[in-house]
């Protein structure tokens, strides 16, 4: 108590007391990764560490860092360290713990039998309990407390082995069990979470720092998990997905690399199954719908954004385009097989692929390059008006390539779409379960000069065509069956191909944008 | 084009002595006695009652001035006075404001710049301007410089032009040294003419804005608050810029700096609240002994 009141200006002695929380908050960050892990089946929780299984550990981990936590707190509530609390942990930290004991006493009281009513009740005194430990008490205690408390009993229960590898809890009423594997893990990230916060709020001695520390640290551990997330994904894709993919990939021979499941069709006269003809059918619509979208959307952009008075004409289309890139995929698939396939040839064809996904994209581009020429600075457009440049030149010389990164933006978040859209080719483009090498579109070489209207044609732009995210949607309806070996391995292989031309396409976009930067700001 | 263009000028510009005369009688009735100010050069801008509404807002008040040629005209006044609404009269950049509607006249040479068929883009390339803040495009030093001229098909470049034989690389590299010379910029970025505009330093970045200007051949150049966006060094670059401009081009400054004004122009117009101008005059006049109390109060630092 003696210095509670006072700061120091400058903090640069490492007390033990600062030394044993900031222990604390990397066992919290520890404890949340190795959680993390087991969640994903990285590591398993009956793996033995030092003798125990893993969710002991666990169990003692959190066990220890509830006690530490509320250590921190007496110790700083009685006076033994250098710290600044705040009268009361605030309002939103005690509404959480009122909510986090309320949840905890009404699980608790379940496991030992009591029925609706009881569990209630001892949810409701739980939570009231915890709303004034943390409320009424200095922040030293409120914010400690509680949360050792959880910490602690979270520990308990694991090292009993209340809750460990071998639980299950059939959900009664739901068609469904809950597993210890992913139950402990969940346990500790969230133990974890709570002592790590409470103990980085110890750590910066409470008040205004230890608030911003214990903020930082709960940030931190919430983006870690996110970026978890997204790695897991990609990873467990490219894991499932490698095989496949490179099966029979070998470099020299008489082309300089063969890559059969990307140069391949899956007929039978392929040793190999491969992905060719959806490959060339994706990459083939990517291109039609960005050629349909980019030209008109940046044109209607312009209009709106130009020419166009600010007033009810501009605000119905901002409603409609909004509209438009909220409507599900499906909607603009059923569109383009009731409104385009009757249109081109009474069958599903690429083209009619490619222009419903390009009514897909619109919107977006629509409202990305509005907002990208919205920003171009006015005094760019009063500099070049002012040397008596007219509108149109102006917003071809000046505007739109300062507008070019925003446009290429919204293109990348359109193309990441649609490139992975199933429902709109399904309905309208079609294309075979396992099509051979010959069902590739070739766009290319298709067109053909004829001496009647439309003097122009292109057989494979009219033909029934397979795209990546079809494919595998076609594959898993049909039972992974088929002429090919190994199903699986194939589909795996397959989704592996479908995100990396779709980050290849992320690639390409985002090179575009950051050669467009350079070149406007360098 | 260019070529006839100038020639026409030249043609205007003998013929306006005549013109102004003619239009100073009348103005003189509607003026304040100490207004009626008769500029010792050829006036090249006659302004006559202009009046500027923005919506119900009277920004500008009958105002009339004659602007003579090859000098420097000030515009000082507090903020909110309308001084820079009256420059951006003079070029018609206030059609770009929807809300803005100009009566009077404003003439260039004897021709009203606001009646019915006036050809903007001809018009603003005889009126250049000059932007308070520099607005140089992103874009390199050297396209900066033949912007201008390039969109007004006096200079070709492109593909195409490569391709047909009709650029003139020569031409433009030319035209780009000359405007940067007479902007006293050549020397600083002879050596770095493709790097971005937007990497020079604020005061390169106006003097670059005026070379801009300066590359479209104007006979005005109309600059609002050039320097106050720029340090003390860069801002006497800027003066020293502005005092050679006027051998050759009729400059109208618009400043808030009252020492500015005294430095660099010839003449002084003092706008005061209420869109007014209360007095215009050599700019000697108007420092020693202004003729209005008002004018006095606000130079000597009472009113502002």
């Amino acid at each position: 108590m003696s210095r509670a009141t006072q700061t120091a200006l400058i903090r640069d002695d490492r007390t033990l007391y600062e030394a044993v929380a900031g222990t604390a908050v990397g066992l919290s960050g520890v404890a949340f990764a190795v959680g993390l892990a087991a969640l994903l089946g990285v590591v398993a929780i009956d793996d033995p560490v030092a003798g125990f299984e893993l969710s002991v550990a666990f169990g003692a981990v959190l066990l220890a860092l509830g006690a530490a936590v509320v250590g921190f707190g007496v110790a700083s509530r009685f006076g033994y360290v250098d710290a600044a609390p705040q009268p009361s942990a605030g309002i939103v930290a005690a509404a959480a713990f009122t909510g986090i004991w309320f949840a905890v006493g009404a699980i608790v009281s379940g496991a030992v039998g009591l029925g609706t009513g009881g569990r209630l009740g001892v949810g409701v005194v739980l939570g009231g309990l915890a709303f004034a430990t943390t409320a009424l008490p200095r922040e030293d205690i409120g914010s400690t407390l509680p949360a050792g408390a959880v910490a602690g009993l979270c520990g308990l229960s694991l090292i009993t082995g209340v809750v460990g590898p071998g639980w299950k809890q059939v959900l009664v009423g739901y068609n469904a069990t809950l597993f210890g594997d992913t139950v402990v893990p969940l346990i500790v990230l969230f133990a974890s979470l709570v002592a790590g916060w409470s103990a980085a709020k110890a750590y910066g001695g409470f008040g205004a720092r230890g608030r911003n520390v214990g903020a930082y640290v709960l940030i931190y551990l919430v983006v870690c998990s996110i970026l978890v997330v997204l790695v897991g994904l990609v990873g467990f894709v490219t894991v499932k997905g490698l095989p496949g993919l490179f099966n029979g990939f070998g470099v020299g021979g008489a082309a300089l690399i063969s890559w059969p499941f990307l140069t391949n069709g899956a007929g039978l006269l392929a040793d190999i199954a491969g992905v060719f003809p959806a490959l060339v059918g994706t990459v083939w619509l990517v291109i039609g719908a960005v050629l349909f979208a980019v030209p008109t959307g940046v044109g209607a952009a312009v209009f709106l954004s130009e020419y166009a008075e600010q007033g009810r004409f501009t605000g119905a289309v901002e409603v409609a385009t909004n509209g438009l890139w909220s409507t599900p995929s499906i909607v603009f698939g059923l569109f383009g097989a009731a409104f385009l396939i009757p249109r081109f040839g009474n069958q599903k064809s690429l083209i009619a692929g490619m222009l419903t996904l390009g009514f897909m994209l619109l919107p977006l581009v629509l409202i990305t390059s509005r907002e990208a020429i919205l920003a171009v600075p006015d005094e760019y457009r009063d500099a070049s008006a002012a040397l008596g440049v007219s509108k149109w030149q102006t917003i071809r010389s000046v505007v739109l390539p300062a507008a070019i990164p925003g446009v290429t933006t919204g293109v990348i978040l359109g193309v990441g779409r649609i490139a992975g859209e199933t429902a709109p080719i399904l309905l309208t483009m079609g294309g075979g379960v396992l099509p051979a090498k010959s069902a590739a579109p070739d766009v290319l070489g298709g067109f053909r000069l004829s001496a009647s209207p439309p003097f122009v044609s292109n057989p494979s732009l009219l033909e029934a065509t397979s795209a990546l995210p079809y494919q595998l949607y076609a594959l898993i309806t049909a039972g992974l069956s088929g002429n090919i070996q190994n199903p699986q391995e194939y589909a795996w292989g397959l989704a592996l191909t479908l995100l990396l031309v779709v980050l290849v396409f992320y690639a390409i976009g985002i090179a575009t944008r950051y050669y467009f930067r350079r070149k406007l700001h360098q | 084009m260019s070529q006839t263009d100038t020639a026409e000028t030249t043609a205007n510009r003998t013929d306006s002595q005549e013109i102004s005369t003619t239009a100073g009688e009348t103005v003189e009735e509607t003026r304040p006695e100490w207004t009626s100010y008769e500029a010792a050069g050829q006036t090249k801008l006659a302004v006559e009652d202009l009046d500027v509404h923005y919506g119900d807002d009277h920004a500008l008040k009958g105002v009339s001035m004659d602007i003579p040629e090859q000098s420097v005209t000030a515009l000082i006044g507090p903020s909110g006075c309308g001084k820079s609404t009256f420059l951006r009269c003079l070029n018609r950049m206030n059609d770009r404001i929807r809300a803005a509607s100009v009566d009077g006249t404003v003439e260039l040479d004897g021709e009203n710049i606001y009646q019915d068929g006036v050809d903007l883009v001809e018009l603003r390339k005889r009126v250049g301007m000059v932007f308070q803040s520099p607005n140089p495009f992103p874009k390199s030093i050297r396209e900066n410089v033949s912007y201008g001229p390039r969109k007004h098909g006096d200079i070709e470049t492109g593909l195409l032009a490569k391709l047909t034989g009709r650029a003139e690389p020569e031409r433009e590299e030319a035209l780009v040294e000359r405007s940067l010379e007479r902007a006293a910029l050549w020397e600083e970025v002879n050596d770095r003419l493709d790097d971005n505009a937007l990497g020079l330093s604020g005061g390169q970045q106006q003097r670059l804005c005026i070379a801009r200007c300066l590359a479209v051949d104007p006979e005005i150049i109309l600059m609002d608050e050039p320097a106050s966006a720029l340090d003390p060094i860069a801002t006497s670059k800027i003066e020293d810029l502005i005092e050679d401009l006027a051998q050759d081009y009729t400059v109208v400054v618009v400043t808030h700096s009252m020492q500015q004004a005294a430095r660099v122009s010839d003449q002084t117009a003092v706008f005061l609240t209420g869109g007014e101008l209360v007095e215009y005059d050599d700019t000697e006049k108007i420092f020693e002994n202004p003729e209005s109390q008002r004018v006095e109060d606000y130079i000597s630092g009472k009113f502002g």
